[in-house]
C-alpha cells in the first residue's frame, strides 16, 4: 500500500522497489546504530591509522641514531623498511579497494577494515617500540634478544636451511596429523557404534589419555632406531586420541530419530553410517581435529628438540646452541606463522562445513 | 490398476525390556486391525498407551513380540519408502538445506537424477521455494514440520504414517496444515493412520477413529466418523462422536 502511494506522486519509487530487495549487506546496515559525522570521521581516521603508524615505525627507524654499540652491525638497514612497507601496501590495497566497494554500496569491507585497523596500528607500533629498546638503546640485553633487521638478516642469510627446516617440519606434521585423523576416525566411529570395539579401546583411550603423547618421547627415542618414525608415532597418537574421543562422543550421541527418519526415507546400511551418523558427528568430529591439531604441534616440538635432527624445532635449538640467537627468533618467527596458519586454515574448513549450525552469521 | 491395498494387524503384541528392573512393558497386546486404502484412521487413546509404538511396527522400524504385521499378505520386514513416516518432531536433517532434505530418499536410492522435478513441484506445494537454500536452523517450526511432511510425501508412500505431526503447531498453523493434509490425502487415496492426542482433530480428518486403551494397549473402539468433507466442527453430529469419545477416553483413565 505504501508503494502504490509513493508510486502515485512519482518520488521514492526506485527506494521502494530496492528496499523490497534488501541485500544481507543492506540489513547489516539497516540493524547498526546510525552513526554521526563525528563518530563517522572518526572510523575514517581509524582506518589510515595502520599506514600512519607504518610511517611512524619507519619514521622512528630512520631517524633516531642506533645505540653506539650497533653503529656499525646493522647491515642491510633498508631490509628493515621493506619489511614495514610490505604489509603496510598491502593493507592500503585492501582499503581502497574498500573505499570503492564502499561508493558501490558494499559497505562490509571498509567496517572490517575500520574493525581490524586498531589492532593492525598497534603492531606497528609495537614493532617500533622494540626497535627502540634493542637496535636504539641497547636497553634489552644483545645479542639475546635481537633487534628485527638482524632477525631479517639473519632469516634472509640462512634462508635454504630454514626453509629445508620448514618442509621437514610440515612434512612431519602433516603425515602424523593425517595418520592420526584417518586412525582416529576410524576406531573413533566404530567405538562408537560397536560395543564391543569399545569395549577394546576404551581401557586404551581411558590408561593413555590424561598423559600428554610427548612424555613416550623418551622412551621412543630408545626403543625405535629411527626418531624420524618414532615422531611420526608419537605425532599420530596424539592425535589419533583427540580425534578418536571426540568422534566417538559424536556418533553416541547422534539423535537416534534421525536414524529412524533415514530409515523410512531408505537409508540403509553404510549410508547410515557416511550420510546421517557422520555429518551428524561433525561437530564433535571437528572438535577433536582442532584438538588433534594443537597436541601434534606439541609433539612435533617436543620431538624435534629432543632428537630428531631436522625441522624448526631442531633448527631453534641448534642455532641457540651456538648463540645463533637472531637465526633462533628467525626460526621462532616462522614457526609462529606457520603454526597459525595451519590453525587458521582448519578453522575455516571447520567454519564452512558447519554453516548448517547457526544458519548465516 | 494394482489391487487395492490392505494391512492386516495380527494378534499383535509388544513388549518392552525395561533397563532398570527385570520386568517388561506391555506396551501393545493383542492387537487386530485391518485397515484399506483410502481410509483415514486417527489413532487417539491417552499417554503412553502404544499409539506411537504402533505406527513404528506399521513402519518396520521396530519388530513385534508376537503376531504378525502384513500388507497385502506380504509380511513387513523392515521400513521402506512405501510406508512413510512423519514424527512428532520434524527431525530434519540439520546439516541439508531443506531441497536436500527433500531429496534424501533419491539420493539414497540413486535416481535423485529422474526425479528432479519431483523436488522442485513439492517445494512449490508447500510454498517453500524461496527457502530451498536454507538450513532447519533457519526456518520456523510450521515450515520445518512441513519439509518432513514433503520429504515423506514425495516417495509417495502408499500408507502414511503421521505421528502427531501437528502437536508442535500454533492452533492457526494447525487447522491450515489440517486441511493441506486433507486435500493431499483425497487427491492420493493412500491409507493414512495419523496419532493425534486432539479428539476434534480426530473427528475432523479421521474415516475411522480408533481409540486405544492403555496398560496394556489394546484397541478399545473403531468409531467410523460418517460425515461428509470439509466437516464442521460444531455441526451436532459431530459433537455427539467428540462427547462419545470423549467418554470413551475418560473411562480408560478412571480404570
Ligand atoms: N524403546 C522403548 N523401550 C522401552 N519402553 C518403551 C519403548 N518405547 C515405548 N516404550 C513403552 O511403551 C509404552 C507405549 O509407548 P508409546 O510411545 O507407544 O506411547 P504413546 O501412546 O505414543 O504415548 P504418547 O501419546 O505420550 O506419545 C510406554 O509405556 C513406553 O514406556
Ligand atoms: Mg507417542
Amino acid at each position: 500500500m505504501n508503494t502504490e502511494e509513493r508510486n502515485k506522486e512519482g518520488i521514492l519509487v526506485e527506494d521502494a522497489k530496492s528496499a523490497k530487495k534488501l541485500t544481507r549487506d543492506m540489513l547489516a546496515e539497516l540493524e547498526q546504530k546510525e552513526k554521526s559525522p563525528a563518530r563517522r570521521a572518526l572510523d575514517f581516521f581509524i582506518s589510515v591509522c595502520p599506514m600512519l603508524a607504518a610511517a611512524l615505525a619507519a619514521a622512528e627507524y630512520i631517524y633516531v641514531p642506533n645505540f653506539e654499540r650497533f653503529v656499525s652491525s646493522n647491515v642491510n638497514p633498508e631490509r628493515y623498511l621493506i619489511f614495514l612497507a610490505v604489509p603496510a601496501a598491502i593493507y592500503l590495497f585492501f582499503w581502497l579497494h574498500a573505499l570503492v566497494r564502499y561508493r558501490m554500496g558494499q559497505k562490509k569491507y571498509y567496517w572490517n577494515a575500520v574493525h581490524k585497523a586498531p589492532l593492525y596500528s598497534v603492531l606497528f607500533l609495537a614493532l617500533s617500540a622494540l626497535d627502540l629498546l634493542t637496535l636504539k638503546s641497547g636497553k634489552l640485553l644483545y645479542p639475546f634478544i635481537p633487534w628485527v633487521n638482524d632477525i631479517i638478516n639473519a632469516a634472509i642469510g640462512d634462508w635454504p636451511n630454514l626453509l629445508k627446516s620448514c618442509y621437514y617440519s610440515l612434512e612431519l606434521l602433516f603425515k602424523g596429523y593425517f595418520i592420526g585423523v584417518a586412525a582416529g576416525l576410524l576406531t573413533g566411529i566404530a567405538c562408537g557404534y560397536s560395543e564391543r570395539v569399545n569395549y577394546w579401546i576404551n581401557p586404551i583411550v581411558k590408561v593413555l589419555g590424561p598423559i600428554p603423547t610427548a612424555t613416550w618421547m623418551p622412551l621412543i627415542m630408545i626403543i625405535v632406531p629411527n626418531l624420524h618414525a618414532g615422531a611420526l608415532f608419537i605425532i599420530s597418537l596424539g592425535t589419533w586420541f583427540a580425534v578418536t574421543l571426540a568422534s566417538r562422543t559424536g556418533i553416541q550421541n547422534v539423535d537416534r530419530s534421525l536414524f529412524d527418519a533415514a530409515r523410512i526415507l531408505g537409508a540403509k546400511g553404510h549410508q547410515l553410517v557416511f550420510r546421517v551418523a557422520i555429518p551428524s558427528a561433525m561437530p564433535n568430529i571437528l572438535q577433536g581435529m582442532t584438538q588433534g591439531m594443537s597436541s601434534a604441534c606439541i609433539s612435533l616440538m617436543v620431538a624435534e628438540m629432543m632428537g630428531v635432527e631436522a625441522g624448526l624445532g631442531w633448527y631453534m635449538t641448534w642455532a641457540k646452541s651456538w648463540a645463533l640467537y637472531n637465526r633462533m627468533f628467525a626460526a621462532l618467527v616462522v614457526l609462529v606463522v606457520i603454526f597459525n596458519a595451519v590453525t587458521n586454515a582448519l578453522n575455516a574448513v571447520k567454519k564452512h562445513a558447519l554453516r548448517w549450525q547457526n544458519g548465516v552469521k | 490398476m494394482a489391487e487395492a491395498l490392505v494391512l492386516k494387524i495380527d494378534g499383535v503384541s509388544k513388549s518392552f525390556a525395561r533397563v532398570e528392573t527385570n520386568d517388561i512393558t506391555n506396551a501393545l497386546e493383542n492387537i487386530n486391525l485391518e485397515l484399506h486404502q483410502g481410509e483415514f484412521i486417527s489413532l487417539v487413546g491417552t499417554s503412553g498407551c502404544g499409539k506411537s509404538t504402533m505406527l513404528r511396527l506399521i513402519a518396520g522400524l521396530i519388530t513385534p513380540t508376537y503376531g504378525q504385521l502384513t500388507v497385502n499378505g506380504k509380511k513387513i520386514e523392515g521400513p521402506s519408502p512405501d510406508r512413510g513416516m512423519v514424527f512428532q518432531q520434524p527431525t530434519l536433517f540439520p546439516w541439508q538445506t531443506v531441497e536436500q532434505n527433500l531429496s534424501f530418499s533419491f539420493r539414497m536410492r540413486n535416481n535423485y537424477g529422474e526425479n528432479k522435478d519431483k523436488v522442485e513441484r513439492i517445494l512449490k506445494v508447500i510454498g517453500l521455494e524461496n527457502f530451498r537454500r536454507d538450513y532447519p536452523a533457519q526456518l520456523s517450526g510450521g515450515m520445518a514440520q512441513r519439509v518432513a511432511l514433503a520429504r515423506t510425501l514425495i516417495c509417495s508412500p502408499e500408507i502414511l504414517l503421521l505421528d502427531e505431526p501437528l502437536g508442535a503447531l500454533d492452533a492457526f498453523t494447525r487447522m491450515n496444515m489440517q486441511d493441506e493434509i486433507l486435500s493431499m490425502w483425497r487427491e492420493n487415496r493412500q491409507l493414512v493412520v495419523m496419532v493425534t492426542h486432539d479428539v476434534d482433530e480426530a473427528i475432523y480428518m479421521g474415516t475411522k477413529v480408533v481409540v486405544m486403551d492403555a496398560h496394556p494397549g489394546r484397541v478399545k473402539a473403531e468409531i467410523p466418523i460418517e460425515l461428509d468433507y470439509p466437516r464442521n466442527r460444531s455441526s451436532s453430529q459431530f459433537v455427539e462422536y467428540r462427547n462419545q469419545i470423549l467418554d470413551m477416553l475418560d473411562y480408560g483413565a478412571k480404570e
